[in-house]
């Protein structure tokens, strides 16, 4: 088994990876996947958390609602994706470009 | 499973990083496929298998699917390749005479060809790199000092240790008998938690999915006349 402070080390990595592409990119498409990046790593906090939990406690429902809540990220996230796309593609039709920096109707 | 857990590790670093240095959205996505994978070989090694298999079904199923698909429906180039703005001027210029991409246009691909292999790469952005390597450092801080007890991971529950779903402790010949005691992570123990422990959460969670479908085919439609967004589309299919 790995230890979970490496395992803890690898989820904080890839979620500062995906601050760094949603700080550091413009295109919208490459924003929605620096998210995912960053919902992905919490995933692998919570199973983290959920098997060290069943290492302590022998308590099957407890045990298990990390990876519950892994799911419903999951599903989140799917939603949100699917939500984002649909917004950029109305944003596409109008603006004729995917950058952020486009979108400035609301701007003054 | 420690193998497969640094296989994975390593894997999903090679992957990330794929996804912050790439130009090319396309390559970008498969860096983002790449790290899921081997998100999965890590859930694997963390005996989660149910969550390992619905990781790669949606995320690197049903996500990548949906990402390449409005790759396809949109401009892949970045303000990187256009120049900012990258407003209505970034799009390819079209000559309307020959209906192909004007010289201005070629002569640009034919510079691109004679550049060095990096330049597929972005260019760190100096202000990002500094804000999540600060962001890291607080995360490794936290982890370290996390308590003794995280060291190592406690022995699985097994099948065979007498506690159920219920908690009530069973005798060994009960054990034998009793379909509720499941093996940790198997989908039989994930799916009682989810109907035994979480009803309602499924329940809205399916209400939002809903939600979102409809939003998104709302969004997405053509031909909304009266609804700002898509009308100047209909007039241009409309004069075409």
């Amino acid at each position: 088994m790995p230890e979970p402070k490496v395992v803890l080390f690898l989820a904080a990595f890839l979620f500062c990876c995906g601050v760094y592409g949603v700080l550091s990119r413009r295109h919208l498409i490459m924003l929605l996947m620096s998210l995912e990046l960053m919902l992905n790593a919490i995933n692998i906090m919570l199973v983290t958390f959920s098997r060290h939990w069943a290492g302590k406690n022998h308590d099957m429902l407890g045990s298990h609602a990390g990876q519950f809540f892994t799911l419903m990220v999951m599903a989140v996230a799917a939603a949100e994706v699917g939500i984002g796309l649909a917004i950029i593609v109305a944003l596409y039709r109008r603006k004729h470009t995917a950058d952020a920096d486009a979108a400035t109707d609301l701007k003054n | 499973m420690i193998a497969l857990f640094w296989i994975s590790f390593i894997v999903s670093l090679v992957g990330s990083a794929l996804l912050i240095t790439q130009k090319h959205a396309v390559y970008a996505l498969l860096g983002l496929l790449i790290a899921f994978g081997a998100s999965a070989g890590v859930f694997l090694s963390l005996d989660a298998p149910f969550i390992a298999v619905s990781q790669i079904l949606i995320y690197a199923g049903a996500l990548a699917v949906m990402f390449l698909f409005v790759l396809m429906f949109t401009d892949t180039r970045t303000e990187e390749d256009v120049g900012l703005p990258g407003a209505v001027g970034s799009r390819a210029v079209f000559d309307p005479a020959t209906g192909r991409p004007s010289k201005k246009k070629k002569k640009k691909a034919d510079e691109e060809e004679k550049k060095p292999a990096l330049s597929g790469m972005v260019m760190p952005k100096p202000m990002a790199v500094a804000v999540s390597l600060a962001l890291l450092v607080c995360f490794t801080a936290t982890i370290v000092t996390l308590p003794s007890d995280y060291n190592r991971f406690g022995p699985l529950p097994s099948a065979y240790d007498g506690i159920n779903f219920e908690g009530v402790e069973r005798s060994a010949d009960q054990i034998k008998t009793d379909p509720n005691l499941l093996p940790f992570g198997s989908t039989e123990a994930v799916s009682r938690t989810i109907f035994e422990g979480f009803p309602l959460a499924f329940e809205v969670v399916s209400l939002l999915i809903f939600a979102a479908v409809l939003g998104a085919v709302l969004l997405a439609r053509r031909h909304l006349v009266g609804i700002p967004g898509t009308q100047d589309v209909a007039k241009e299919s409309g004069h075409a």
